[in-house]
């Protein structure tokens, strides 16, 4: 992030004061989790993004890729996720081009945290990091605050407690890869079901050691819209029109003026040769 | 109702089809409950994109000024016409850039790509949250009704005609529901060669 | 969720300004209700979900209620569920005294009259919920009453209440009352006819079918009842439990 741009910060305060507060950015009530197996680390998500009590995308991404074995999971505020991830991802690659040496999940995480500890919590993101580096499988949570843990199983989100509820119940050390999968599947589930913020499909990322990284997009798919009772397709000319214009899409005219400086005609060229 | 982006009013749809892409908005531009224009459109076309606004007036018409200054030096730079897709993420990262003091505004974006011919929709939150879609996205202070008018009209592969009947009925009666929205509606009809602008017949009040 | 309160720069350095603590004795339960009424019947549909925030308390409790009278009246009073209880459960009370006063059974016209006094009895400390009541008038029409929390109502054809109302509203506009559609032949606008059962019960399905989509309180099971001259029959249906 070379930098924030504070222009409108005076205005929007002037304007909140007046009584109209600032609106809710697209807070991610969601369901996140990660856990650890003998010879990886597998994370998850659902795929409900919502805006206040309405479902704004049914079935998002949270799943980031930091770098290819490196992989994050995100709730809180969904443009904070996602942007701080793609800082992380710049980040690491340059770090890794500049030192010689494959990422570690470590690097990316104090990274994370430096980078979300100076904002104070602002930039609201709260991500389960995972991946394999040169020292095996990782997995860790950070907190918007900049707080971090580390755990064999971990869960984040509106539906952590959900998904917890799961996990506490079912896990068990040296998993394997198979069950480490269907039971972050299953708290992902939970959530689902259990926690309105959550909903949708289980997303699901594999990262194991000496092995590119899986993505299981839409592993489960749970909540599939069943058909319609009936076609709501209207006659041709059901809505009344005033009027109509057709043309090319890219507006002839614009482009005029802008191919002609484009031209390498090399006879005309020449002229002064 | 006390927020900066219900102040002037106002309501986006885009929809995909087959081959096709839609995109709607009423005409509307307010203060509070005073209606101040009926010529208020709030979609702008950059070059093979087009962009939804929606939200606090100057904000519109400032952003929609900054990204015909951005799309202008694109232009100049890769000596190409922007797509869909990569303007998408400039609307992304300009908003976030303002993430401690953003922009009042639901933009949305819609389009065919060139190349491959593929339709595009998506929409954003106003700090620049990118939302991809398969069907459809809405805006504005409407957006509820027409989610609800979305999620039951909308089908799969619909040709442009078909879809044009689908958006429009979805954009009139979701802001027939809507005190800040409506006055008028302009809907765009995008296949890979051609625009079609309609400007529909609505109440007015 | 992890929504930190905003603070004023301008009032965060100024001396702790004293709290002051209220009890709220309002909650949102969410859901949402629909009624359409035809010829010669009318439904009265609403999902089974009981939630508080972002969690269910209950994937069916049922909120459309039957009144105690012949024939039958239907009513759900949506919102606050409480509340909503408290007053279907006194309207049944004060319907069944009207056939003791009476002696006879109360028409929908009279009980919504009754229900709007109920409401207003409370205007500074309301029910807060929105009320829809369906039934067969004198004439063996369906009829539709809808109020707000504190007893405005009318007579309508079709009406949508609770948490996602915003989102099905504009489709039975579109849908029942076919705003916005114009003849494909004479270009004139479209003019409303009843609907049969049949397509009433699907047209209910797929509004709900579509706000439980959409909105995060709507969901479990819808459950249908519809009121015929033969009396009141009720469908289940499953809705998305996410």
């Amino acid at each position: 992030m070379p930098g924030f741009n504070f222009d409108n910060y005076q205005r929007n305060n002037f304007l909140a004061s007046k009584g109209y507060p600032i609106p809710k950015a697209t807070s991610t009530g969601t369901t996140i989790v990660g856990c650890r197996f003998d010879g990886g680390v597998v994370i998850a998500a659902d795929t409900r993004a919502t805006e206040g009590d309405i479902v704004a995308d049914k079935n998002c991404e949270k799943l980031h890729r930091i770098s290819p074995t490196i992989w994050c999971a995100g709730a809180g505020t969904a443009a904070d996720c996602e942007f701080v991830t793609q800082l992380m991802s710049s980040t690491l690659e340059l770090h890794a081009l500049s030192t010689g040496r494959k990422p570690r999940v470590v690097t990316c995480l104090t990274l994370l945290k430096q980078h979300l500890f100076k904002y104070q919590g602002h930039v609201g993101a709260y991500l389960i990091v995972a991946g394999v580096d040169p020292t095996g499988p990782r997995l860790f949570s950070i907190h918007a605050h900049g707080s971090t843990d580390v755990g064999y199983y971990l869960s984040l989100g509106s539906g952590s407690m959900a998904a917890m509820a799961v996990l506490e119940t079912k896990w068990k050390q040296s998993l394997t890869k198979d069950e480490a999968m269907s039971l972050c599947a299953e708290a992902i589930e939970a959530g689902i079901w259990n926690d309105l913020g959550s909903g949708s499909n289980v997303d699901m990322c594999v990262m194991e050691v000496d092995k590119p990284a899986v993505l299981y997009r839409n592993y489960r798919t749970p909540n599939e819209r069943s058909i319609k009772e009936k076609s709501y397709k209207f006659a041709r000319g059901t809505t009344a029109v005033l009027k109509e214009k057709i043309r090319p899409v890219v507006d002839a005219v614009q482009f005029d003026i802008f191919e002609e400086t484009i031209i390498r005609d090399s006879d005309k060229m020449e002229i002064d040769s | 109702m006390s927020d900066p982006s219900s102040i002037n009013g106002g309501s986006v749809v885009a929809m995909v089809g087959k081959d096709c892409v839609a995109i709607g908005c009423d005409m509307r531009l307010g203060m509070q409950a005073l209606t101040v224009s009926n010529d208020f459109p709030k979609i702008f076309q950059f070059n093979n994109a087009f962009l939804g606004l929606t939200g606090l007036a100057t904000d519109v018409i400032t952003l929609s000024e900054v990204f015909r200054y951005k799309v202008n030096l694109y232009n100049l730079r890769e000596e190409r016409k922007i797509e869909p897709e990569t303007f998408a993420n400039l609307v992304s990262s300009s908003l976030y850039e303002k993430r401690f003091g953003p922009y009042f505004v639901g933009p949305v974006v819609a389009g065919i790509n060139s190349k491959s011919g593929h339709p595009y929709i998506c929409g954003f939150d106003l700090i620049g949250c990118i939302n991809f879609a398969k069907d459809f996205v809405v805006g504005g202070t409407s957006s509820e009704q027409l989610f609800g008018m979305c999620e039951s009209l909308w089908e799969p592969d619909l040709e442009p005609d078909d879809l044009f009947e689908t958006i429009s009925q979805a954009l009139l009666n979701a802001q027939d529901r809507d005190a800040m929205s409506g006055w008028g509606a302009i809907v765009y009809i995008i296949t890979k060669d051609k625009v079609v602008k309609r400007l529909l017949k609505t109440r007015q009040d | 969720m992890y929504s930190e309160p905003y603070i004023d720069p301008a009032s965060a350095h100024a001396a702790a300004a004293p709290i002051e603590h209220r009890f709220n004795p309002y909650s949102d339960n969410g859901g949402t209700i629909l009624a359409i009424a035809g010829s010669d019947f009318a439904v009265l549909a609403g999902d089974t979900r009981h939630t508080t925030g972002y969690s269910i308390n209950s994937r069916f409790q049922p909120k459309v209620h039957t009144l105690p009278c012949d024939p039958p009246i239907l009513v759900s009073a949506n919102g606050y569920s409480a509340d909503g209880d408290t007053l279907v459960r006194r309207l049944g009370q004060r319907v069944q005294w009207y056939s003791y006063n009476h002696n006879k059974a109360i028409s929908v016209a009279a009980c919504a009259r009754l229900i709007q006094t109920m409401l207003y009895g409370k205007r500074f400390f309301p029910y807060y919920v929105h009320t829809i009541v369906a039934g067969l008038d004198e004439e063996g029409r369906g009829a539709v009453y809808s109020f707000d929390p504190v007893g405005s109502y009318e007579r309508e054809q079709c009406r949508a209440g609770g948490a996602a109302a915003s989102l099905i509203m504009p489709f039975l506009d579109n849908q029942v009352n076919l705003k916005n559609q114009y003849d494909v032949q004479t270009g004139e606008p479209k003019t409303a006819v009843y609907l049969s059962l049949d397509d009433t019960i699907k047209l209910v399905k797929d509004a709900f079918s579509s706000a439980t989509e959409r909105h995060i309180h709507v969901g479990d099971h819808l459950e249908i009842k519809i009121i015929t001259k033969e009396g009141v029959k009720v469908e289940y249906f499953p809705l998305k439990r996410d």
